[in-house]
């Protein structure tokens, strides 16, 4: 049966989100009466093959996903699924693209809204990408129209079944991955210009210079969080791939926080303080080198807690052939 | 290897065609074998023992088809210890097959004649 839930999953994903639970249950109880009667006149269990024969007659995943969607306009109902997907992976791949270009902008010293710029300019740039993705279409559709996209599908070459739970909404993920490419840029541009973070204390306190040496780490722990959002988009069920790109942005994490933690005094006083002052510098330098040690116990438990769970292989099922959603 | 072409490009417009031609009966046939409740798989049965083959591809969305058109109605329920959706015609569906039903009857005779 595991072939059957296979190609159960994968019509699943082609269909209308309102309609899928539904119409994979009739197929379902539609598949395995079929099965239950031609097991039944044979008196033995149904071969490999005879169950690929079996959901061959049915039509591929795509065909038959696009028989139960209206014509669309410009995009035909067999593509139809394959556009929306497309057109999703491009999207978030623009957006990745512009986000690292933020990145890229604020690591070379430019001012922050220079180097928000790329996020801005988001809404323009997703607009020329949906209008080629769907002109793309548009043209496979008129012209592709006598070509068989899935004649030679096989059963067997389906991805394998996943657990369908998402860990977190879309909306979150969507929501971590700007406010969390917009904070690495805030955090990049304000290193070189620490009034971005420190506010009206800049006007008497700094970075420690530690913090500028560690500026190459501070640019790929930004780079490798946008990426680990965009996995949560793009892959959100759960994944090993997750687990792994956590550890990393959390390994990342620990090594910047050693470096931190050495180095003792991490702000300075600035210009010409008021000698009261300098206690209160004390006391902030303090509080932060504990803060720190205790975030980085908190990340090794945390690193141990994902370590186990990898090698216990709980809950974390492969889903690199998974369609997506 | 143009006559293959040309076979080829015959084939199609043949299979273009019948394929028309089956799809308005199919719809007939489905509405009058709903005059009594049924599931899917025993409906393909009922069809398949009645000379109407009709493969799950075509049957299933057709059938959502015609109850978003308000023709037919359904209902899920447990049968044989599995849930299966049961539809059978609505009211605006029987009148549909009444009015559907005189006019194949009408082209079937043109027809015949014409034949």
């Amino acid at each position: 049966m595991e072939l059957m839930d296979r190609y159960l999953q994968a019509v699943r994903f082609a269909l209308p989100k309102s309609q899928r639970d539904d119409i994979v249950q009739e197929l379902k109880d539609s598949l395995l009466s079929q099965i239950e009667e031609r097991e039944a006149v044979l008196d033995r269990r149904l071969t490999e093959d005879e169950q690929v024969d079996l959901l061959r007659k049915m039509g591929s995943p795509v065909q038959l996903a696009s028989r139960y969607r209206e014509q669309q306009g410009l995009i035909g109902p067999t593509v139809l699924p394959i556009y929306w997907k497309v057109l999703k992976a491009s999207l978030g791949i623009a957006f990745l693209v512009q986000v690292l270009a933020s990145i890229a902008t604020a690591a070379a010293g430019r001012p922050l809204l220079v180097s928000l710029e790329p996020i801005f300019h988001y809404p323009g740039v997703a607009l020329t990408v949906f209008a080629w993705v769907t002109l793309s279409f548009a043209a496979l559709h008129f012209f592709g129209g006598k070509i068989q996209l899935n004649e030679a599908w096989d059963p067997r070459t389906l991805p394998p079944v996943v657990k369908l739970e998402r860990k977190k909404s879309l909306i979150d993920s969507v929501a971590s991955l700007v406010i969390g490419a917009i904070a690495a840029v805030w955090w990049l541009a304000g290193l070189r210009n620490p009034w971005l973070i420190l506010g009206p204390g800049a006007a008497f306190m700094t970075f420690a210079p530690v913090w500028l040496t560690l500026y190459p780490l501070f640019v790929v722990l930004g780079i490798m969080e946008v990426l680990r959002h965009s996995l949560e988009i793009a892959r959100p069920y759960a994944t090993r791939a997750q687990t792994i790109a956590r550890m990393v942005t959390r390994v990342l994490s620990l090594t910047v926080l050693a470096f931190l933690i050495r180095a003792g005094d991490t702000f300075l006083l600035t210009g010409s303080p008021r000698p009261q002052m300098q206690p209160l510098m004390t006391n902030i330098n303090f509080s932060l080198h504990l803060g720190m040690i205790v975030v980085a116990v908190v990340l090794v438990a945390q690193l141990v807690v994902d370590a186990w769970k990898m090698l216990a292989g709980r809950g974390e099922q492969t889903h690199e052939a998974a369609l997506g959603s | 290897m143009s006559h293959t072409v040309e076979v080829a490009a015959n084939h199609e417009v043949l299979e273009n065609l019948r394929l028309e031609l089956r799809r308005g009966c199919l719809i007939l046939a489905v509405l009058a074998e709903l005059r009594q409740e049924r599931y899917g798989y025993t409906l393909r049965k009922a069809l398949a023992d009645q000379g109407v083959e009709i493969d799950e591809g075509t049957l299933y969305p057709l059938l959502r088809r015609l109850e978003s058109q308000g023709l037919l109605a359904s209902e899920w329920r447990e049968e044989d210890k599995r849930n299966k959706r049961f539809y059978h015609l609505s009211a605006d569906g029987k009148a549909v097959l009444k009015q559907l039903t005189a006019e194949w009857k009408t082209i079937n005779e043109s027809l015949t004649a014409i034949l």
